[in-house]
């Protein structure tokens, strides 16, 4: 294996960071649609507004490149602290601003809060759920050492 | 072949060998010997000294330099950290950075950081962070695979 191989090229990199911005957009968008729907159904319409939608998407992506980019990808942080809160608080008030102003929620300022406490109760659960996530990769990772320790002693 | 073993309170660990003639027998503790006496030339306040690699938590580069870190010395090579890489070619070091490689028996446990990044957690206490770069790389080494 070359030099090559072994080190991701700047392409690579930049791929990998863009999936993750990808994953997230995905992420959001069911989260938001999810809200948006359970509006829908509680309203009596069965059907959803494909410009909606594809708003959701495409500010789904935007939030996906400012969290990252500029947030410090506060949901995937190790812990929640003064600037994970203010990453969390800053995306909120501008999900539900543009909710507001693409009339999501026919803006309905009581559906228009509740959809920001969602957004909070949703970072967090998401905050939780990398977390766990870490927790098993951790317990996966040190079981991984002890093996290749126990390996090299036998080999010695 | 006669074997002589003695028990030591102090002083340094050593396998000396009295031998006429090189026999198959001779050989084969050679190469143990060749193997196991692989020690790097560290220069210390108190002149150059010979160190395992075993010892070695891990090593930088710093301004052009090489350090090895023991659990107590700070030790520089006359190495590059290429050449070092080089040197060591065992499976248990693994090259964390550019400019660090690091004794993966020397880890004493590891944390999983967000953005697929590691804390290796030495036993020395020390933190060394290995980017998502090279993290899939050290997971294969881990499990064997590379």
């Amino acid at each position: 294996m070359n030099k090559n191989d072994k080190n991701p090229s700047r392409w690579e990199r930049y791929l990998v960071i863009e999936i993750g911005i990808e994953f997230k957009a995905c992420l959001y968008f069911y989260a938001l649609l999810f809200f948006y729907c359970i509006y829908k159904l509680c309203c009596g319409v069965f059907v959803a507004d494909i410009l909606h939608m594809t708003e959701m998407i495409f500010f789904a992506y935007l939030m996906g490149y400012l969290q990252v980019y500029l947030l410090w990808n506060f949901d995937e942080a190790d812990q929640f602290k003064i600037k994970e809160i203010f990453g969390m608080l800053v995306c909120t008030a501008i999900y539900t601003g543009l909710s507001y102003w693409g009339n999501w929620f026919n803006r309905n300022l009581w559906v228009t809060a509740g959809f920001a406490a969602y957004l909070v109760f949703l970072y967090i659960c998401i905050f939780f759920i990398y977390k766990i996530r870490r927790k098993i990769d951790e317990k996966i990772l040190n079981s991984d050492l002890d093996l290749f320790k126990t390996r090299t002693k036998e080999k010695k | 072949m006669k074997y002589k073993i003695n028990l030591i309170k102090q002083g340094e660990d050593e396998l000396i060998l009295n031998y006429q003639k090189e026999t198959p027998e001779v050989n084969l503790i050679f190469a143990f010997m060749e193997k196991r006496q692989q020690k790097l030339p560290c220069k210390t306040d108190d002149g150059i000294v010979m160190r395992s690699p075993d010892q070695i938590l891990y090593a930088e580069k710093v301004d052009e330099k090489t350090f090895a870190y023991t659990t107590d010395q700070v030790l520089q090579l006359d190495l590059s950290l290429m050449n070092l890489e080089l040197f060591l070619d065992d499976i248990k070091f693994f090259r964390c950075s550019k400019s660090m490689i690091v004794n993966i028996e020397m880890v004493e446990r590891l944390k999983s950081l967000p953005s697929n990044r590691i804390d290796t957690i030495m036993y020395g206490g020390e933190h060394i962070i290995i980017s998502r770069t090279y993290a899939s790389e050290f997971r294969k080494r881990l499990r064997g695979e590379a």
